[in-house]
């Protein structure tokens, strides 16, 4: 660590507002900010830009897709299984951005003493480990159940007969026990997100570095391709699609899908004709649950499933059927895939003396254990739930809207959870007293004022980190595997900011080299703009913007490892990837030149402006 | 009478007393279907029966006879008298037979009439370090004719009197009696392309890549560290280029227009920095570098070419391997932490905690 890098980075408290936004302090918590109490503390650390999770501004709701997963991630990671060196992940919001700083246990001792706690709960869970992910299923599966169960009382000029008769609760407790149910099964989620999640990342890093000390050379790549799994849950709703596009063309209602139609349009039109009808009848089979795919990550009240926005499986439809019209294979060549793992992992063995070869082989063992769960979680928990939660949400802003307190429904996402929670309140007991409710007049400008915030917050780039960088190594493993946070990435992007901009460096997270020109994606709407033949740069890439991967040529992102599933969706349709370049939304312009290679991790700007 | 001379297809690793280190590992490489340029291996008691014509070996030993080999003079002074009594004593008819029969089976087989060959020393034993002091590595290139043949088979034997090597043997007390060294020819390889290959990375010893030294033309320049090779390094399992490094190459050797010889060119400005070798060359080198291991069972350290004729794969040819013997164990230390430890330890161990010894 180079003593030249240490001011790299600007002081948390040194960043301004950007001209307009002042004020954007009232969406947020009072611990999320900085302020001058903490300022020694808030300084002396190194805080990071997560934009894997939180590439856009936060509205005031979804504060509960930071506060929920940060606090079942450091429950688990520092009460319960008390992983040595490092308790929670801590946050704070900046110009509505979210940057985190993972806290360090430093005392040998005090490390020690987690250690036994860690041995003895980690070990227990991977012994069991099938067991407890069967019952980690029924237990998600319940909980989504009941949020889409979950009933929002209408409040009626007079009560139903059960509340007189019946021994029912009266409605004012029924809507405020539904808010508040609908928040705590949003944590009991994040809660059961978290129960797997670091020790399923753990076993493949261990299997990682072993790769890497007994075979230097070996590219992460094939490290990832070894264990990802072949048949995983998050290919199918992709495969359904691809399906469901064969079965147009021989259906022969293909012409229907031609490019710029609405999903309402194609839907009417084939309603129209048998065959049409037909292939409708398919597609609702496959709906349930495959549609509950996300267009996003779930962090946002915004990202839909495809059941509610079905414009990204409609147009991923669309270029399936153009593929095959091509005369190109849609179909994911599983066998190819399965084969190809198997036969890494056989070669890299039998280079390995013996004794090497059984810790391999038991270490790969392991990690195709746990991969499952670390692949499958997301569908279960960040697209499933999520977008069932933000639709109750949704449900409980319909009711505010009915009665006044917001203009519309989706406004509801313009307040804290708190703020909901109040304003829901105020509507009970005004609703059941008859006097003149005060939320009409108070929430609107609030919300009016939030969403021109948000807005101008979106034109600004936060830089990756900020604060002091440290002077020892960070080695954090939470931080290693979550967001592949090492010092050497740190330093990269200590050197990029200061640094020449007309390269950017990258994990090499899918071999090839292409040019092209790129397409600048930070917000998952704007995902169907990607035109055939660019290359997207994006924040971060998900699995639930697989459908647009047909489509571009290279992918760059700003942060990310080599086991994103972004990484593995390049290496499956062999498309050159660079990840957590750090910076790449901030200097790539849509319709500049690029040259991306995927082999060294280098993406070259070839144009100083967009052409 | 023993046997002059043998078709290196017909030479394992057995004869090495009888031919020397280098014409049996071509033997081996023949028999593991590894693509190497037909040849015959001249053997030891060849140079015996040199040094038994016209009293040569009694004239040398007597010349040799108290030498001091730290006297830089004296040593230098009697290399140069055995150098000249060894030139003005003919190659055996026995030996100059079986040499001609041999050069016309090569012609045959090549359809060419007086085709070029290489002719090298092939020391007993393995250890490098050791032939080179003891003056085994002559090399001659683009011999032709079986009487060409000949005199660079005597130019072998002849350079394990040179100064070095006298000094060498004469601090080796244990040496007793002449030396014995065999002689391999081989049809010479006009190369585009050559170089070296490990197969392994010769920094790390991590067995899973080959890693590959090219330049223009024949091998002698990257041999001989006069030009710096392209340099790429390539997966053994994907076949992947992991990583390449393209290099100025000014200089290539190439066969001296009168067709005896090598002399050194300038390469023409495109190429020089242009790759010399391309996706399926590389992939074909990184096939053949397997099967060569497979074939020794150890590491090994390759030379190679890529001939200006031919079709290509058939136009690559190995020629020679050796084991590689200095290079690191691949994080060898590393390796022994983890390996000595159960898989729970390991796991135990991403996440800070360091395994108790008990």
């Amino acid at each position: 660590m180079t003593t030249t890098t240490t001011s790299a980075f600007p002081s948390p408290l040194s960043i301004a507002t950007p001209e307009g936004c002042e004020g954007w302090e009232e969406m947020y918590p009072y611990y999320a900010l900085l302020s001058e109490d903490r300022r020694e503390a808030d300084e002396g650390r190194l805080w990071f830009w997560n934009s894997m999770h939180f590439p856009e501004p936060m509205s005031a709701f979804d504060v509960v897709a930071i506060d929920g997963p940060y606090y079942a991630l450091a429950n688990w990671q520092n009460r319960v299984f008390a992983i040595p060196p490092a308790m929670g992940i801590d946050y704070r919001i900046v110009n509505g951005y979210v940057f985190i700083t993972p806290n360090a246990v430093t005392d040998p001792e005090l490390i020690g003493e987690r250690a036994r706690y860690f041995g003895e709960r980690a070990g227990y869970y991977f012994g069991h480990w099938d067991e407890l992910y069967g019952r980690w299923r029924e237990k998600m599966n319940a909980l989504i159940a009941e949020m889409t169960a979950l009933e929002v009382p209408e409040l009626a000029t007079y009560e139903e007969d059960a509340v007189a008769f019946e021994d029912r609760d009266t409605a004012f407790v029924r809507v405020l026990d539904a808010y508040n149910r609908a928040l705590r099964m949003h944590e009991q989620m994040w809660q059961h997100h978290f129960e797997f999640l670091l020790l399923g990342y753990g076993a493949y890093l261990t299997f990682s570095d072993f790769c890497k000390s007994a075979l230097p050379e070996i590219p992460d790549q094939h490290i990832a391709q070894m264990v990802s799994g072949i048949d995983v849950l998050l290919f199918r709703p992709d495969t359904e699609l691809r399906h469901l596009a064969r079965l147009a063309r021989e259906a022969g209602v293909d012409a229907s899908f031609s490019n710029g139609r609405s999903p309402q349009e194609i839907v009417a039109e084939l309603s129209q004709s048998e065959a049409g009808r037909g292939w409708l009848e398919a597609l609702e089979a496959v709906k349930d649950p495959w549609f509950n795919m996300g267009s996003g990550d779930g962090f946002y009240h915004h990202h839909r499933s495809w059941l509610d926005d079905p414009s990204i499986p409609f147009s991923a439809i669309s270029g399936h059927i153009d593929a095959l019209a091509e005369g190109r294979d849609t179909e994911r060549p599983t066998e190819h895939l399965a084969a190809e793992r198997n036969r890494l992992a056989e070669e890299y063995g039998a280079l390995l003396d013996e004794q090497a070869r059984g810790t391999f082989n038991e270490l790969l063992g392991l990690s195709r254990t746990v991969f499952p769960y670390v692949e499958e979680h997301k569908f279960f928990c960040e697209y499933w739930f999520q977008s069932r939660f933000f639709n109750k949400i949704r449900e409980f802003g319909g009711l505010l809207a009915t009665h006044g307190f917001l203009a519309d429904g989706e406004d509801v996402f313009q307040l804290s959870r708190h703020e909901v929670g109040e304003a829901l309140e105020e509507l009970c007991l005004t609703w059941a007293h008859g006097g003149p409710p005060r939320g009409p007049h108070h929430w609107p400008p609030i919300v009016a004022r939030r969403r021109a915030l948000l807005e101008r917050l979106k034109e600004w780039t936060p830089p990756p980190a900020m604060g002091t960088m440290p002077t020892a190594a960070i080695n954090d493993p939470i931080s290693v595997m979550l967001w592949g946070i090492t010092p050497e990435r740190l330093q990269s992007w200590a050197g990029a900011m200061h640094g020449d901009s007309r390269t950017l460096t990258g994990a090499a997270a899918s071999p090839g080299v292409v040019e092209g020109l790129a397409r600048v994606v930070r917000d998952v709407h704007e995902i169907t703009d990607v035109q055939p033949g660019e290359i997207l740069v994006s924040t971060v890439t998900s699995p639930a913007w697989a459908p647009i991967f047909p489509k571009i040529r290279a992918a760059v992102t700003d942060i990310g490892g080599i086991m994103s599933h972004a990484a593995i969706v390049c290496r499956e349709y062999g498309l050159p990837a660079v990840v957590g370049t750090g910076r790449a939304t901030a200097e790539i312009r849509t319709g500049q030149r690029l040259r991306v290679d995927g082999t060294t991790g280098v993406v070259t700007l070839l144009d100083e402006e967009p052409a | 009478m023993s046997e002059l001379a043998r078709a290196l297809a017909d030479l394992r690793a057995a004869d090495e007393e009888s031919f020397g280190g280098k014409s049996t590992s071509l033997g081996e490489l023949i028999a593991g279907a590894i693509p190497v340029p037909p040849g015959f291996a001249v053997s030891t008691a060849a140079f015996e029966a040199f040094l038994a014509t016209d009293g040569l070996g009694e004239r040398v030993a007597a010349a040799l006879a108290g030498l001091d080999p730290d006297d830089v003079a004296a040593v230098g002074r009697v290399s140069g008298e055995i150098a000249l009594a060894m030139r003005r004593t003919p190659v055996p008819d026995a030996v100059a037979a079986e040499v001609g029969r041999h050069y016309e089976a090569l012609a045959a087989a090549s359809q060419k009439r007086q085709p070029p060959v290489a002719v090298r020393s092939s020391a007993r034993g393995e250890d490098s370090a050791e032939a080179t002091f003891a003056g085994q590595q002559e090399t001659y290139l683009w011999v032709r004719g079986a009487d060409g043949a000949c005199e660079a088979i005597r130019g072998c034997w002849i350079s394990l009197y040179s100064p070095e090597a006298i000094s060498y043997r004469a601090r080796m007390a244990s040496e007793a009696g002449p030396p014995a060294m065999g002689v391999a020819v081989q049809l010479m390889v006009d190369a585009a392309v050559s170089g070296v290959m490990f197969t392994c990375s010769p920094l790390t010893g991590d067995p899973s890549v080959v890693a590959i030294n090219a330049s223009w033309g024949l091998g002698l320049g990257v041999v001989g560290g006069e030009v710096t090779p392209d340099d790429f390094l390539l997966s053994k399992v994907s076949r992947e280029v992991l990583r390449s490094t393209i290099a100025d190459k000014h200089v290539e050797y190439v066969p001296d227009p009168g067709g005896r010889g090598t002399h050194r060119v300038a390469v023409e400005e495109s190429r020089r920095t242009a790759p010399c070798l391309d996706d399926r060359q590389l992939g074909a080198l990184v096939e053949t570098a397997r099967n060569v291991e497979r074939h020794f069972g150890a590491r090994q350290d390759v030379e190679w070419a890529i001939a200006r004729t031919g079709e290509f794969p058939q136009n690559l040819f190995v020629l020679q391997s050796r084991p590689v013997t200095a290079t690191a164990k691949a994080g060898s230390e590393a390796v022994a932490d983890r390996t000595g430890l159960d898989t729970m330890s390991l796991v135990l161990g991403t996440f800070g905690v360091t395994p108790r010894k008990d």
